[in-house]
């Protein structure tokens, strides 16, 4: 045999990988993609009450659950000098806890920290375990009846039968950030808790002064009535600006709703979909890249869910300062 | 047209033009964000995280038409 070089190694390498993903592409078609955007609550798996236990729910569940067993496994015996799994969930805490100061400050950020974090380590236990195998596989479905377009079946008939695998229809397992609802309740648990925090630190009558902003009109109007008129034109014009922007920020604050949930939830479900998309573009091969890709915007997904909250939370306790401006 | 042919155009539009100004908006915060650290390398993390979180805000917007792309896709 003779001897090759690196550059020719490679390029055999790259052709047979290619040749491998055509073949498999071809020959071996995965299922054609499919999006949800709810469970299935016309089949839930079982039903405790009002409650539908679906399969977002039960996956949300066994999340909670790994969580709270890794975090008292590592909290049992508590050491002075950590060890082993004391010492991963020391070194998770600090790291986020350094990150919360750098943003919110040393005293806020540990007011803070319990609710960020949480909504941290929830979104990314819930983004990484819709990456385990089994989930989508698992579940009620039907052997379809239509015949499946497999090529080698069609070439060669006798040699290989039209085998029609079980198909699932509703997986017991589906990625809990992929159910609106999911997103939802913890957009609604990040407004709530942003807007006690506000209102806590400030008291209920300078919060609902940064978004009901009428001093100015009502001192101008003091001003028309002692008959200045001049400048108090200009006082209410301003101040019509002043309760605008007060009225926006009021609106802004709802929005900020719409958009955790919808940031979250589409950007998982977009993972989700497009994970089985390249799997049925390219069976072999290539998927796992785009498992990696999933298992980074796992991170930014809930790093990002849990900054805005500390964010909106360190910009709802500051004082606001634009009445001083106008003076 | 036929009502499914208009559906899965309006999804793509949807997309499309939902892709078009966030793709701009990420594309002026990674070049912002590079000349920030090509003119204070030290400030790496602090840039990084800031340039992550302002992407997330942009990206926030095509994730919107995406959503409603599927939805128009599959109703």
């Amino acid at each position: 045999m003779p001897k090759l070089g690196l550059k020719s190694k490679i390029a055999i390498a790259a052709v047979a990988f290619i040749a491998i993903v055509l073949i498999g592409a071809i020959f071996f078609p995965v299922a054609k993609p499919e999006a949800h955007l709810a469970p299935n609550y016309d089949s839930p798996f079982a039903k405790l009450g009002p409650i539908y236990v679906t399969n977002t729910l039960i996956t949300a569940w066994i999340g909670i659950v790994l969580l709270i067993i890794f975090f008292f496994f590592a909290t049992r015996r508590m050491k002075l000098v950590p060890k082993g799994l004391q010492n991963i969930a020391e070194w998770i805490i600090e790291t986020m806890l350094n990150f919360a100061e750098g943003v919110a400050g040393k005293e806020n950020a540990r007011r803070f920290f319990p609710v960020v974090a949480t909504i941290f380590l929830f979104v990314l236990m819930n983004a990484w375990l819709g990456l385990v195998p089994i989930f989508g596989v698992i579940g009620r479905g039907s052997v379809p009846t239509t015949v499946s377009d497999n090529l080698l079946h069609t070439l060669v008939p006798s040699l290989f039968p039209n085998y029609q695998g079980f198909e699932v229809t509703v997986p017991l397992l589906r990625p809990a950030n992929t159910d609106i609802n999911v997103p939802l309740m913890l957009a609604l648990v990040s407004f709530v808790c942003v807007e006690y925090w506000g209102i806590t630190s400030l008291g209920l009558r300078i919060y609902l002064s940064k978004f009901l902003r009428f001093g100015e009109v009502l001192a101008g109007l003091g001003l028309l009535i002692r008959g200045k008129i001049k400048s108090a034109i200009g006082i209410i014009l301003f101040g019509a600006i002043d309760v605008v922007v007060g009225f926006l920020e009021l609106l802004s604050e709802f929005v900020r709703i719409l958009s955790f949930t919808f940031r979250l939830f589409g950007n998982m479900t977009a993972g989700e979909i497009l994970l089985v998309v390249i799997a049925s573009i390219i069976p072999w091969g290539l998927a796992s890249i785009f498992y990696g890709l999933e298992t980074f915007l796992g991170v930014i997904q809930a790093l990002i869910f849990s900054v805005l909250t500390l964010v909106f939370a360190t910009m709802a306790i500051t004082q606001h300062s634009s009445e001083k401006e106008h003076e | 047209m036929d009502q499914e042919a208009a559906k899965m155009l309006g999804a793509g539009l949807a997309m499309g033009f939902g892709a078009l100004g966030p793709g701009i908006g990420i594309g002026i915060l990674g070049a912002g964000a590079m000349q920030a650290l090509g003119r204070n390398p030290e400030a790496r993390g602090v840039i990084l995280t800031n340039m992550m979180i302002a992407i997330a805000f942009a990206e926030a917007i095509a994730i919107y038409a995406l959503v409603i792309a599927i939805i128009l896709a599959m109703l």
